[in-house]
């Protein structure tokens, strides 16, 4: 196994309001490899940007990040001084966001943008405009040359994301978190942005950080998968084993409620039941099993951890957890979902 | 069978740039043009002043007391016997580097304040704020006139006393805007790409509230003109012979039974000029109000 680029440990990021604390990233641990793309999945309010942003310290007030390591390159991110992680931020981990519309500045020309990237991290202003245009012919924008000198609304919006991932590869990070990069976008453009990231990180090596809701965008660029819920991580894992054979509830019913084209007609569309946890209110025990199919007495007292149930996969679900122990004492097997495995299978959906 | 191509509806121009909009929307405000017109022109005279006046500003006796407005004397002559078309012209210039002096200082003053307290917030915002209040809590007139006193009525000290009474407003718009803009999403994605402090403060966020800061700066000019004349007017102002449009009107008022020539002149250039930077600065408003896309 290489050794990591990133080492997330601990992590934990609350929000102060007025009706007390939330914690919106709670004990997340992971690894990032370089050149690997890590998907970051869970529904809204998971913690899953609050976590990328707790990164680079970029959590707006009132959050702070109260514990944890974050280690890139033998330092802790979370105790450098200010100065230091500003360098850090867009020169070796760069960051692009949900929503280009809002994510450029509408008063400053586009190539200006790209070109104060790399401003910022001592480049000649000569070479900056150099290689904004390179940048944007790699991402793919036609007439470059003459694109530099647009403002944001004159390009469309998968254009203005293309120049988003051209800012964000501007330094050559060795880092990209792209958060939600495809949310705001129509679907054929949806593609064209997720196919351009998987060739970036073939061609440069840029490990990607991908934070989704969308299992799909998952299947057809990860390599590996972090599911999180309610600020914390249930299930870990590369993405092949963990579409064929999700080990946490949760995991299982995201996969479970994705709409299929080949689904019957009669078929109903399978939600979720009930809503995602107030983090006010955190519920006792596991914070899915309000909501949990197969919950058992201890779920509604006692937290689970994060634990091995299967070569390079973890879960952190006491049904899981008893099923692998019986399984390693070679006792009857309990399959959690009925009909075994999600029944979706990561190649279909790319 | 009839098929109506409207050309016209095709040759829109092409949306450009927020400024170049925002001057196409300004010339099709009729009034705002007018008065950007009459304040170039305003600009021209007070120039032509510097090389060129009829008679000299300053010469006494060169018409009779109190003469009416005559050929060689277009608006008259004042109590001394000085041209007065001359002394406007001198005045449009004390006018004109009093109320743009004044507002260039309290950009340089109130922006960067402005732009300090809303974007660390904290602590500087709230002395910035409280001391803003204070400010806002002492009547300027007082405080103007005591300044003046103190430190000599020249045209210098006049710009320092009004830029002191005045510089609240801009510091408290730009702090509002920089409030509002820093949680923008473009803000934080300049952060995360690793943009210095300071690049922020002046390259990300106050080119964003640009179109305020100068429809602000626009009515801080004949605010200031306006404070001086005033000023002038009380005798507090530029002094004798130098001529201010107030001087004059308080020369004109003590004449104003026999030779009302005297005060409405300058109270016409006056009046004009407030209004034409008015109009603009309305003008300027509509013009760089983004939702305003007629």
């Amino acid at each position: 196994m290489p050794t990591p680029i990133l080492q997330v440990k601990k992590l934990r990021t609350e929000f102060e309001t007025d009706g007390g604390i939330v914690r919106a990233v709670d004990d997340v641990t992971f690894d990032l490899y370089p050149g690997e793309c890590l998907g970051i999945v869970g529904e809204s309010g998971s913690g899953k940007s609050v976590t990328a942003l707790s990164l680079l310290r970029l959590v707006p007030d009132p959050g702070r990040v109260v514990g944890g390591k974050v280690l890139f390159r033998n330092e802790d991110l979370l105790q450098i001084p200010e100065d230091d992680i500003r360098q850090i931020r867009g020169r070796d981990i760069a960051m692009i966001f949900q929503d280009p519309q809002s994510s450029l500045n509408p008063v400053l020309k586009t190539g200006f943008q790209i070109d104060e990237a790399m401003l910022a991290h001592g480049t000649p202003k000569a070479q900056a405009r150099h290689r904004t245009i390179e940048l944007l012919k790699k991402v793919r924008i036609p007439a470059a040359e003459s694109r530099v000198k647009d403002f944001p609304h004159q390009l469309s919006g998968g254009m203005r994301q293309r120049a988003m991932i051209a800012m964000g590869l501007a330094n050559t990070p060795s880092i990209l978190i792209a958060d939600e990069p495809t949310t705001a976008l129509d679907v054929t453009v949806q593609a064209q942005i997720l196919e351009l990231l998987a060739d970036l990180n073939r061609e440069l090596g840029t490990a990607i950080v991908m934070i989704t809701h969308n299992m799909g965008v998952v299947a057809g660029l990860c390599t590996r998968v972090i599911v999180m819920y309610a600020g914390q991580i249930v299930e870990e894992g590369p993405v092949e084993q963990i579409f064929d054979n999700p080990q946490h509830p949760y995991t299982w019913s995201l996969l479970r409620s994705i709409p299929r084209v080949d689904a019957l007609r009669h078929e109903r569309l399978r939600s979720i039941e009930g809503i995602a946890p107030d983090l006010l209110h955190p519920p006792k025990g596991c914070r899915f099993h309000p909501r949990c199919p197969f919950r058992v007495d201890k779920c509604f007292t006692d937290e689970p951890s994060l634990e091995e149930v299967a070569p390079n996969q973890k879960a952190a679900c006491w049904v899981t957890m008893e099923r692998a122990r019986r399984e390693m004492g070679a006792d009857e097997i309990v399959d959690i979902s009925p009909g075994a495995g999600s029944g979706v299978h990561p190649g279909e959906l790319r | 069978m009839a098929v109506a191509v409207r050309v016209d509806a095709v040759s829109e121009p092409v949306q450009a740039s927020l400024w170049s909009d925002a001057w196409r929307r300004l010339r099709r405000n009729r009034l705002a043009l007018a008065a950007a017109i009459y304040l170039v022109l305003l600009v021209g005279i007070a120039i032509l002043a510097i090389f060129y006046t009829p008679y000299r500003m300053s010469a006494t006796g060169i018409a009779p007391d109190y003469a009416p407005p005559s050929l060689a004397h277009w608006l008259g002559a004042d109590n001394l016997g000085r041209d007065q078309l001359s002394r406007l012209m001198i005045g449009a210039q004390i006018s004109l580097v009093v109320g743009v002096g004044t507002q260039l200082l309290v950009l340089a003053v109130g922006v960067p304040i402005g732009l300090l307290a809303g974007y660390y917030r904290g602590w500087l915002d709230q002395v910035v704020t409280f001391v803003i209040n204070v400010f806002y809590g002492v009547p300027d007139l007082l405080v103007a006139l005591i300044l003046v006193f103190l430190l000599g009525p020249s045209l210098a000290n006049i710009i320092i006393a009004i830029v002191v009474t005045r510089w609240m407003d801009m510091a408290r718009l730009v702090r509002g805007q920089t409030l509002a803009l820093r949680e923008r999403e473009f803000i934080e994605a300049a952060r995360a790409s690793g943009a210095k402090p300071m690049k922020m403060l002046f390259g990300h966020i106050m080119p964003n509230a640009l179109g305020p800061i100068i429809v602000q700066a626009t009515f801080g000019v004949p605010s200031a003109i306006l404070f001086e004349a005033f000023l002038s007017f009380l005798g507090a102002g530029v002094q004798q012979p130098t001529p201010s449009w107030g001087s004059m009107a308080k020369d004109g008022v003590d004449a104003i039974q026999f030779a009302p020539h005297m005060v409405i002149a300058p109270a016409i250039a006056l009046s004009l000029t407030l209004m034409a930077f008015n109009f603009l600065g309305d003008g300027l408003r509509d013009a760089l109000d983004p939702r305003s896309k007629r």
